[in-house]
C-alpha cells in the first residue's frame, strides 16, 4: 500500500485558543505533511471535511492531531483500509497550559504542541496496515475438564450456544460434589427456604444434549498447541502414559542435561513440542477441576481426628444426606482460637453460608430440641444470602456468637466446646453431641498442574505465588481468565464459591470460551487488548536464541522449535510487547507498533541544545491505566509541566532500552516510565510488565553510568488511574531532580 | 468467668409470646448501648443482654439490675438497624422475670397470658360474691338507708360492736390478698436481691449496711427520684408518657395515704367509736384527697392508654397482654369507683352496688396480682434502684482502690 498522508487540526475545545495554529501547520509542512484545520472536527461536518479531502486526495494516513486517542474512537474511524493516528492536543497539551498573562502564545506549550504533531507524524509513517494472523484450520470444539456442577452448567451454556463440546470427568459418574448435597442454597426471594438440589437435572439435560460428548473416567493427559488448534491427549483416569504432560525444565537445568549432569525429569514422555496424531483438537479448554475439602487435622486443639465426632462441613454434609444428624451441635467458623480471627483457610464466603444451611439441618431434623451454635469470627454472607443469614439467625435452635473457640474436648458422651471472648461476656463451655469445623475448599490447581499443558513454560499456570495456589489471573478486571489464553477457569478451582454463583461462573467462562474460539477464527487478540489485529512479527535470521522473549512472556505464548528458535503461537498471544521489550536484538515488531516507530517518535522531539530552560523529559506511559490517567488529570484542567513528552506503550513490558539510549543520544535531559502497580496487589493488564521494565531500567542504569550520565536521569513510577490528582506532582519531582542534575552534558553532539 | 451453656428453649419462646418476638433479630451492633445511658464500657447494656435472651439464658437475666433500671424509653428500639427493638424485648424480659421471681407459681402462670384471662377476672369476682353470699348481707338497700350508710352495709350489718361485719369481710378478703403478694415479694425481692449482688465484680463486701442505713442511703432516695421522675424526662422518643405516669404515681400515693388513713379509723378507732363507720363527707379533707387522687389516677392511665395505643398504631411498641392488662385493671380501678361514689350520691342503690362489686373485684385484682404483673414494677425496679446506689456506694467500692 502506498500511504498517503494528511493531517487534520482541531481548533476546537480550546486547542485553538492557546497554540498558535499556523505553527503547528508549519510544522506539519516541515515534517513533509499537508495539515488543514477545522473547527470541531468530531461532528458530521468535520467528519465529512476530513472524507472529503481523503476522497479527493487519495488520502490514506490519517493524523488527527486533537482530542485524546481514548476519546471520539469511533468519529475517527475511517474504515479497515486507513491508518488513523492521534496527536493528543486536547488533553495533553491544551488542557494543561493556557496563554501567557499577556496574551501572547505561551512558547513552551506550543513547543509541546508541535513535537506531538511530529510524532503524530512519525508515527503515521512508521504505521503499517496489519494483516491479521489467520490459523490454518480452527476448531472450534470446547473441551470442558471436570463434570461437576461448574463443567456440566459450561457444557450446557456452550452447547446452547452452539458450539460442540467434550466433558470429561475423571469418576464414573458426572455431578461431582454437588450430587452429596443434601440442600442448595435460597436462589429466589426471599431467600429463606433451602432448595433442592438441581444436579440430577442438570446431569440429565448434559447426557441428552446431542452436542455434548461426555467422556467418563477419563483424564487429559497433555494440552498442546494453542486456542482455535489445541492438540489434546485424553487417557484413562489414573494411568500413567507417555503422553503425560512434561514437567518444566529451564534453561540452566536443560544445559544440565545436555551434559548429562542431571537427570532428565521427562524422561519417558513424549517432547512438549510433539503433537499426538492421535490427539483430539479442540479450540478452548473451560477448567471445572473444582475443589478438594481441606484437611484440618493440622488444628489440634479442635480435634479433627483424634475426637470422635468432630467433622468437617463436607463430612457432616454426608450425614445430612443419607441421615439425620444430632440434635446438639456446633460450628466453629474459625481455627485460630485467640491467636487470630481469620477463618478456614480457602472459605471465602462459602463456609458461613454452608454452616447456616448444615444449622438448619440440626433443627429440621430434631424439631424439639435441635441446637445448633455457630461460633464464628465472621459471618460472611454477600448479596441476597443476608436475607437467608437474616432468616436462619431468627429461628428457635440457633445460637449465634462471635468467639474465640479455643478447646474441644471430650465431655461424657458428648464434646464440650471452649468459648472465648464471646459477645455473651464470659468464656463459654458448650455441651453438644457433634462439631462441626467450616473447613475451606482447596482448589486442585493447588497441588498438581490439573491443566497440563504441553508448553515451554511447564505443564501448570504460571504462579507468582500471590493466590495460593489458585489459577493466577487479573481476578477483578477479568474474572475467568488464567495466564494461559484459551483456558478459562470456573467453579471451585478459581474461587471457593457457592453453588449458585458457580452456575453464573461457568456460564462466563463457557462465554470467553467461545470469544476466544472467534477472536482466534478472525484472528484477534481476545483480551485485554480484545480486537487488536497485530501481533508480534519476529525477523529470526538475526535471532541468537538467547530465549529472553520465551522465559519472560507472561502468557507462555513461545515455544521452542527443534532448532531451539522462540516458536510464536500468536493465538495464545495477547499482544502486550513484553517480547519485543525483550528482544535485546529488537527483531520483535507489531505492524502498528514497533522498536523503530516509537525510537523515530522519540528522535521527532526537538530538543533545544542553546537554552538551559528549556530541557526536555521523555515520558513513556502505560497505556492501560497511566496514560488515562494523564487523560484525566487534562479533563480537570490540572496543570502539567511543560518540558514533558508523552509517549504512550502497550505496556511496560514492551519498552525497548534502546528507546532510552536514543532519547539520551538525542540530547534529552530525563527518562521516565509511568507504570501500574506491581507485586502482591499488582494491577498490571499483562501481570509483570512494570517488574519487568524496573529490572530492565536497573540494568540501563548501570550502562548510563559507564557513560558518565547519572543512573538517576531514568526512573520508573508506579501510579493507578485514579492516581489523576497526584500525576503532576509525580512528575513536577522528577523533573526538579533533572533540573538539579542540570542539563544532559551530550546535549548538541 | 466461665458459664456452662444450656439455652432454654421455654424462655425464647416466652420471650417470643410476651412481646420479644423480635429478639432473634438482634445481630449484636450495639447501636442500642450507644443511645443507652445504662450502658458503661463494660457492661454494654442492652446489647448483651440481647444475646443472653437468645441464648435463653434466664438466670442470668433474670437477677440483672439493669433489666430493672430501663424504664422502656424506646431510644434503642427507635434506632435499631435491624428492627429487633431491644426496649420490647427488655419489657418481656422483666414480663418473665416477675414471674419467675414470684410465689406461688401457678399464680404467676395464670397472670402471664390473655387466654386466662376468664379466670383472672372470675376468681376475684367468685370470691366478692361468695362472701356477699356468706355475709347474709346479699339485697340491695332502700333508697334511705343507701343514702345513710352507702355501701358500709355490704356485706350485712350486725350490733357486734368491736368490729363492723362489713370491715371484717372486707379485711378477710383484702388483708389475705395483700398477705399473699407481700409473701410472695418478700420472697421474689430477696431473690432478685441475692441475685444482683452476685453480679458484683467484688462480692467480698466488708461491711454490710444496716436496715437503717439500707433505707436512708439507698432506698429513700429512690423513692425521692421515682416521685420526681428524673429518668423519664431524659427520654427523647417517649417523653408524653411521664404526662401520664406522674399523675398517675401521686395519685396511688394519693389513695395509699387514704386507703391507711380509712383502715385505721375503720379497724381501730371504729371499734371504740362505731360512728366512724359510714360514709364521710364530701368536704372532709381526706375525702378531698381521695378524690382528686382517683381523678389524678384516671386521667393519668387515661394518657397512659392513649400513649400506647398510639405508639402500636405508630409500630413503635407491641401490643402484649403485660402492658395491657395492668392499664385496664388500673382504669377498671378508678372508673369502678368513682361510678360507685357517683351513684350513691345520685341515690341508686341497685346500679350503685353492682359497681361497687365490680370495684372490689378490680381491687382484688390489683392487690392479688400485684407480684405477677406489671404493677410488680413498683417493688422491683425501686430496689433496683436502690441496688444501682447500692453498687456505687463505698460499701461495694472501695473508695481507695477507684
Amino acid at each position: 500500500m502506498k500511504k498517503v498522508y494528511g493531517a487534520y487540526l482541531c481548533t476546537g475545545c480550546g486547542i485553538g485558543d492557546v497554540l498558535d495554529v499556523e505553527g503547528l501547520k508549519d510544522t506539519a509542512s516541515e515534517a513533509g505533511v499537508d495539515m488543514k484545520e477545522h473547527a470541531c472536527l468530531c461532528g458530521a461536518d468535520g467528519r465529512s471535511f476530513i472524507e472529503k479531502d481523503m476522497s479527493e486526495n487519495g488520502i490514506n494516513t490519517v493524523i488527527v492531531c486533537a482530542c485524546s486517542p481514548r476519546v471520539m474512537q469511533e468519529n475517527f474511524q475511517f474504515g479497515e483500509q486507513t491508518i488513523t493516528v492521534r496527536a493528543n492536543l486536547r488533553e495533553q497539551v491544551a488542557w494543561i497550559g493556557e496563554r501567557k498573562e499577556d496574551g501572547s502564545i505561551d512558547d513552551f506549550l506550543q513547543e509541546m504542541g508541535t513535537d506531538y504533531v511530529r510524532m503524530g507524524i512519525v508515527r503515521a509513517k512508521k504505521a503499517e496496515l496489519p494483516v491479521p494472523y489467520q490459523l490454518e484450520t480452527i476448531n472450534k470444539k470446547i473441551l470442558v475438564m471436570g463434570g461437576g456442577l461448574a463443567g456440566l452448567t459450561a457444557a450446557k451454556e456452550a452447547a446452547k450456544a452452539g458450539y460442540e463440546v467434550t466433558l470429561v470427568e475423571k469418576e464414573a459418574q458426572l455431578g461431582g460434589k454437588a450430587l452429596g448435597w443434601r440442600k442448595m442454597f435460597p436462589t429466589a426471594y426471599p431467600y429463606a427456604e433451602l432448595e433442592a438440589p438441581t444436579i440430577e437435572q442438570l446431569i440429565a439435560e448434559v447426557q441428552a444434549d446431542s452436542r455434548i460428548t461426555v467422556k467418563t473416567e477419563t483424564e487429559v493427559a497433555r494440552i498442546a498447541g494453542s486456542p482455535g488448534q489445541f492438540n489434546v491427549t485424553l487417557k484413562d483416569a489414573g494411568h500413567a502414559t507417555e503422553w503425560d504432560a512434561p514437567a518444566r525444565v529451564t534453561v540452566e537445568e536443560q544445559d544440565l542435561i545436555a551434559k548429562g549432569e542431571m537427570e532428565d525429569p521427562n524422561k519417558g514422555f513424549k517432547k512438549y513440542t510433539v503433537l499426538n496424531p492421535d490427539g483430539e483438537t479442540f479450540g478452548a479448554v473451560v477448567l471445572a477441576t473444582g475443589w478438594k475439602p481441606a484437611d484440618v487435622s493440622q488444628y489440634e486443639h479442635l480435634g479433627h481426628g483424634s475426637l470422635t465426632n468432630v467433622v468437617t462441613n463436607a463430612e457432616f454434609e454426608k450425614l445430612a444426606k443419607n441421615g439425620k444428624v444430632p440434635a446438639r451441635v456446633a460450628f466453629v467458623q474459625s481455627p485460630g482460637g485467640k491467636d487470630n480471627d481469620q477463618d478456614f483457610p480457602y472459605c471465602n464466603s462459602v463456609t458461613s453460608m454452608v454452616t447456616l444451611k448444615q444449622a438448619n439441618y440440626v433443627i429440621e431434623d430434631n424439631p424439639v430440641d435441635g441446637q445448633a451454635y455457630i461460633l464464628y469470627q465472621h459471618m460472611r454472607t454477600p448479596g441476597n444470602a443476608e436475607l437467608f443469614y437474616k432468616g436462619m439467625q431468627a429461628k428457635d435452635g440457633v445460637f449465634m456468637t462471635k468467639g474465640s473457640v479455643t478447646k474441644v474436648a471430650a465431655a461424657g458422651s458428648g464434646l464440650a466446646v471452649t468459648v472465648e471472648d464471646t459477645l455473651l461476656g464470659d468464656d463459654l463451655q458448650i455441651e453438644v453431641d457433634m462439631v462441626v469445623l467450616a473447613a475451606g475448599m482447596v482448589p486442585t490447581t493447588a497441588s498438581q498442574a490439573v491443566i497440563n499443558l504441553a508448553y515451554r513454560q511447564g505443564p501448570a499456570f504460571m504462579d507468582l505465588n500471590l493466590f495460593d495456589g489458585y489459577a493466577d489471573s487479573h481476578f477483578i478486571c477479568f474474572p475467568y481468565e488464567t495466564r494461559r489464553t484459551g483456558v478459562y477457569a470456573c467453579g471451585g478451582v478459581r474461587k471457593a464459591e457457592t453453588m449458585e454463583e458457580t452456575m453464573d461462573d461457568a456460564t462466563g467462562a463457557a462465554l470467553k470460551a467461545i470469544q476466544c474460539i472467534e477472536s482466534a477464527n478472525r484472528g484477534v487478540a481476545v483480551h485485554p487488548r480484545s480486537g487488536d489485529q497485530t501481533y508480534p512479527d519476529f525477523f529470526f535470521s538475526r535471532c541468537t536464541q538467547c530465549k529472553r522473549c520465551t522465559e519472560e512472556c507472561p502468557f507462555g505464548a513461545l515455544d521452542d522449535d527443534e532448532k531451539g528458535t522462540p516458536l510464536p503461537n500468536p493465538t495464545r498471544c495477547r499482544r502486550c510487547g513484553t517480547c519485543m521489550g525483550a528482544c535485546p536484538e529488537r527483531i520483535i515488531n507489531f505492524a502498528d507498533y514497533s522498536i523503530d516507530m516509537i525510537g523515530s517518535m522519540v528522535k521527532s522531539i526537538e530538543v533545544p541544545d542553546d537554552d538551559e530552560d528549556k530541557l526536555r523529559v521523555i515520558v513513556f506511559v502505560c497505556e492501560n491505566d497511566a496514560y488515562p490517567a494523564l487523560d484525566m488529570s487534562g479533563m480537570h484542567r490540572n496543570k502539567m509541566n511543560k518540558l514533558v513528552r508523552f509517549i504512550p506503550v502497550r505496556c511496560l513490558g514492551s519498552m525497548n532500552m534502546v528507546w532510552i539510549k536514543d532519547a539520551m543520544s538525542s540530547g534529552m535531559d530525563g527518562a521516565l516510565l509511568l507504570g501500574c502497580r506491581y507485586g502482591d496487589d499488582y494491577q498490571c493488564h499483562f501481570v509483570r510488565g512494570s517488574e519487568i521494565a524496573t529490572k530492565r531500567m536497573e540494568n540501563i542504569g548501570e550502562t548510563l553510568g559507564s557513560l558518565g550520565l547519572e543512573p538517576e536521569r531514568c526512573a520508573v513510577r508506579e501510579i493507578a488511574i485514579s492516581d489523576y490528582d497526584k500525576v503532576p506532582a509525580i512528575i513536577d519531582e522528577f523533573v526538579e531532580e533533572i533540573i538539579e542534575m542540570g542539563p544532559n552534558p551530550f546535549k548538541g553532539f | 468467668m466461665s458459664m456452662n451453656v444450656q439455652p432454654d428453649l421455654e424462655f425464647i419462646r416466652a420471650m417470643k409470646e410476651a412481646g420479644g418476638d423480635t429478639l432473634k433479630k438482634c445481630y449484636q451492633c450495639a447501636t442500642c448501648s450507644v443511645a443507652c445511658p445504662l450502658s458503661s464500657d463494660g457492661n454494654p447494656f442492652p446489647r448483651r443482654e440481647m444475646i443472653l435472651a437468645q441464648w435463653g439464658q434466664k438466670d442470668k437475666l433474670i437477677t440483672d439490675p439493669n433489666v430493672y433500671l430501663c424504664h422502656q424509653c424506646g431510644d434503642c428500639t427507635e434506632i435499631c438497624p435491624r428492627g429487633a427493638r431491644p426496649g420490647e424485648v427488655l419489657g418481656a424480659i422483666r414480663a418473665y422475670a416477675y414471674k419467675a421471681l414470684s410465689w406461688p407459681t401457678a399464680l404467676a402462670d395464670l397472670c402471664s397470658s390473655a387466654k386466662n384471662l376468664p379466670l383472672l377476672i372470675g376468681i376475684p369476682a367468685a370470691v366478692i360474691f361468695v362472701f356477699w353470699l356468706i355475709s347474709g348481707g346479699m339485697h340491695i338497700p332502700s333508697t334511705e338507708k343507701f343514702a345513710n350508710v352507702g355501701y358500709g352495709h355490704f356485706f350485712g350489718h350486725w350490733d357486734f360492736r368491736w368490729l363492723s361485719k362489713n370491715v371484717l369481710f372486707i379485711d378477710i378478703i383484702f388483708l389475705s390478698a395483700v398477705a399473699i403478694a407481700v409473701i410472695s415479694l418478700y420472697k421474689g425481692v430477696t431473690k432478685l436481691w441475692s441475685g444482683m449482688v452476685a453480679t458484683l465484680d467484688n462480692k467480698d463486701v466488708a461491711y454490710r449496711p444496716s436496715v437503717v442505713q439500707f433505707v436512708k442511703l439507698f432506698l429513700w432516695p429512690a423513692l425521692v427520684e421515682i416521685v420526681k421522675h428524673n429518668r423519664f424526662k431524659e427520654c427523647t422518643v417517649n417523653t408524653d408518657r411521664v404526662k401520664g405516669h406522674l399523675p398517675l404515681v401521686l395519685g396511688f400515693i394519693g389513695l395509699f395515704i387514704v386507703t391507711i388513713y380509712s383502715a385505721f379509723t375503720q379497724d381501730v378507732i371504729g371499734i371504740f367509736i362505731p360512728s366512724m363507720h359510714g360514709p364521710i363527707s364530701m368536704w372532709n379533707p381526706i375525702k378531698l384527697l381521695a378524690n382528686v387522687s382517683a381523678i389524678a389516677m384516671i386521667v393519668g392511665i387515661g394518657i397512659l392508654w392513649m400513649n400506647r395505643t398510639k405508639m402500636e398504631a405508630e409500630g413503635r411498641a407491641s401490643n402484649t397482654f403485660y402492658d395491657w392488662f395492668f392499664i385496664w385493671v388500673i382504669m377498671a380501678v378508678g372508673v369502678t369507683g368513682m361510678l360507685a361514689q357517683v351513684l350513691r350520691l345520685i341515690g341508686i342503690p341497685s346500679l350503685g352496688y353492682i359497681s361497687y362489686y365490680l370495684h372490689l373485684v378490680s381491687v382484688l385484682m390489683l392487690f392479688l396480682y400485684l407480684p405477677y404483673t406489671k404493677f410488680a414494677h413498683i417493688i422491683y425496679r425501686t430496689f433496683a434502684m436502690a441496688f444501682e446506689r447500692y453498687r456505687e456506694s463505698s460499701f461495694v467500692r472501695n473508695p481507695l482502690n477507684d
